[in-house]
């Protein structure tokens, strides 16, 4: 099995909600987002780019692509980054050493580090007290590695885990649940049959920074509305 | 010199206990006490350390030439290049430390260790030659110990002549440089490899970058040995030693050539295509950060020409003068493998038909706070106030070991190749000792 997502880029319409979703869910302290939502080439998100009246806006969500040759999965001196049976790359919470050697080998920005205390970081910006956000147990893998916790311990680094608390019980991630706009698709990609290897075939589906070798198992359906 | 070195271990236990106090505030709130952030991931730590591990290999290069090359010139500085390669390593290493998240679970990178990664190399070969160069001053000591009747850990010279002794260790000493040379040379190499095998960073992704790494280690490794030796040998005895200083001079100015091509073809192979993320790294390298990259280049070539001239190698100040405006630029040239690198934002796309190349997608910071963006596409970073200080963790804990060994032993090339007894006495005194316990 390899879990993969399509994200079709003509359905999005940037706005935001699986970012808020995947932060809820996942409990992320603020100032870390595992997802996040712009529009390419403008300066802010949701105002278009172009000039002499021919504008465009097409919205692009990155999270954690999910390489199949991951480099910050090879980096880890530890093995705290690794890839499970179903092709998750994960972090393992008690095993990380905070050395940050993924942060700078991750050519696409979704590894966080958790620079303060989450709990100590909800507190200081004014979050309602005793307000506690997120899935609210810990989620450990067949072998026991702490790969899902509220409060993530300080000095660690976190990302998107493809919502490993609930995929591992073959329910969707948040931001596929979460869409609106039904712009993402999660599926097996060993299974020819799968909606997201049927898309991946049958569209001109791309992946960021091909020429890198990283193999994502995220991949994009090109916007078709490219001018409004 | 007692009263001197007793103020230069005072000084560096003060340095010490400043930065100790300074990482532990840092432990208690976070690397959020620092100014890197998500954007910015690495910065003075990891830039120091580099620096350290460059100057460390200065010492069993020296020594291995010696004894490979048969430069008997420099045979008098192989006891001092050997303690600052030890010292110079140590200090590597304990940077490497406040630098993580969880310093406590540093054990397991043992426990675990990823053989694909480099960071996992790196600490083999750096503590391959932690011990070799600890072993080097351990084997060069033996034989004034064994003179002196004390030092530690050789009880089991006690049984043997000194002639026996005094072969044994230029034996062991000889062997040790063999096998350090290569050492030195891969504690370089790896640590060059953490960054270029990194082809999301297009500024470090180069394999000229583990020759360059070796080329500045050697010039900066040799102006270091070249340091201590001009201060433990004094301005009195410089022209005793005049043709071992030119010699590492040229060393260091020889190096630097090499330095400067490498640095040129890189430059070069960044421009010619004119990729848009290469032309992005230049402009930052010329442009934002270009008082810094003048420092790194400004200085270090002053030194060359100054080295290679008759005048700037042969007098007692322009080597000390040339050496320090070289740590210089070569602490800029460390910072500078970070500040181009983490401003270059990795996920960039261009946008044809637009006009518009090399957009760089926002990161989050990774810390909501007052006035301040969470998403990002370039981060200023400029290292706060505790990361100086914690930065000064390796130059306490080099100048402790270095002054520390100084007053302790004998280092100093003695008058004509003779006795050592006169000048190590004096500094051997118990109150010295007393006082130094932290």
């Amino acid at each position: 099995m390899r879990l993969g997502m399509v994200i079709d880029l003509d359905r999005c319409i940037g706005c935001r909600s699986c970012a808020v979703a995947c932060k809820a869910h996942n409990a992320q302290p603020p100032g870390t987002w595992w997802n996040r939502v712009f529009t390419p080439g403008s300066e802010e998100h949701q105002v278009a780019v172009g000039s002499n009246g021919h504008l465009q806006m097409n919205f692009l969500p990155v999270s954690c692509q999910m390489c199949d040759n991951a480099p910050c999965e090879k980096v880890c001196p530890a093995g705290a980054t690794y890839t499970d049976e179903r092709g998750v790359v994960l972090v393992d919470y008690e095993r990380c050493i905070g050395c940050r050697y993924c942060i700078a080998a991750c050519p696409y920005g979704v590894r966080q580090f958790n620079w303060e205390d989450p709990h100590q970081a909800k507190e200081r910006v004014g979050y309602q007290e005793g307000y506690e956000y997120g899935y609210p147990a810990d989620y450990r893998d067949p072998d026991g590695r702490l790969v899902y916790t509220p409060n993530r311990p300080l000095g660690v680094v976190e990302k998107c885990t493809f919502c490993v608390q609930y995929t591992s019980k073959g329910e969707l991630p948040a931001c596929v649940q979460a869409c609106p706009a039904k712009a993402r698709i999660f599926g097996d990609l060993d299974d020819p049959d799968s909606e997201v290897s049927r898309l991946v075939q049958e569209r001109q589906a791309f992946r960021l920074k091909e020429e890198l070798g990283t193999s994502p198992k995220v991949f994009y359906l090109p916007p078709t509305k490219s001018s409004r | 010199m007692k009263k001197n070195s007793k103020m230069v271990l005072a000084l560096a236990s003060v340095i010490l206990v400043i930065s100790l106090i300074a990482w532990g505030y840092q432990i208690r709130n976070g690397l959020a006490v620092t100014n890197m952030r998500n954007p910015f991931s690495w910065g003075l730590y990891i830039a120091t350390f580099a620096f350290f591990v460059g100057i460390a290999a200065g010492g069993l290069i020296v020594s291995s030439s010696v004894y490979l090359f048969n430069i008997e010139k420099l045979k008098p500085f192989t006891k001092i290049a050997s303690l600052s390669a030890f010292a110079s390593t140590l200090g590597a290493g304990a940077m490497i430390l406040p630098d993580m998240g969880r310093v406590e679970r540093v054990f397991n990178v043992f426990l675990h260790p990823n053989w694909r990664s480099p960071l996992v190399w790196d600490v083999i070969v750096i503590s391959t030659y932690l011990v070799l160069t600890f072993l080097s001053v351990y084997v060069q000591l033996l034989p004034d110990w064994k003179r002196d009747g004390r030092g530690f850990l050789n009880g089991w010279t006690k049984s043997r002549e000194q002639e026996q002794v005094d072969a044994l260790a230029k034996k062991w000493s000889r062997r040790i440089s063999i096998v350090g040379l290569p050492v030195a040379i891969l504690i370089h190499t790896v640590t060059a490899l953490i960054f270029a095998t990194q082809a999301s960073r297009s500024w470090w992704n180069t394999a000229v970058l583990p020759p360059d790494f070796v080329s500045v280690a050697v010039a900066s490794g040799t102006a270091l040995v070249l340091v201590i030796s001009l201060v433990a040998v004094g301005k009195e005895r410089f022209d005793e030693f005049q043709e071992a200083f030119r010699t590492l001079a040229l060393i260091v100015a020889g190096a630097l050539v090499v330095h400067f091509f490498l640095v040129s073809v890189d430059l070069l192979v960044h421009w010619w295509w004119g990729k848009p993320e290469g032309l992005e790294v230049l402009s930052l390298v010329f442009g934002k950060y270009g008082p810094v990259y003048a420092t790194e280049i400004l200085l270090p070539g002053f030194t060359m020409f100054y080295f290679f001239s008759k005048r700037g190698s042969s007098s007692f100040n322009s080597l000390l003068g040339g050496s320090v405006l070289l740590f210089v630029g070569v602490f800029a040239h460390r910072l500078m493998l970070m500040f181009p690198s983490f401003n270059a934002i990795p996920l960039s796309l261009s946008l044809p038909g637009l006009g518009i190349e090399n957009w760089a997608y926002p990161i989050a910071t990774g810390q909501l706070k007052e006035g301040m963006s969470v998403f990002a596409s370039s981060w200023s970073y400029a290292p706060s106030l505790v990361e100086y200080a914690v930065a000064l963790l390796p130059f306490g804990l080099i100048l402790f070991v270095v002054s520390y060994a100084l007053t302790l032993y004998n280092f100093v090339p003695q008058k004509g190749g003779l006795s050592s007894r006169n000048l190590n006495v004096p500094s051997l005194n118990t109150n010295d000792i007393g006082t130094l316990k932290l």
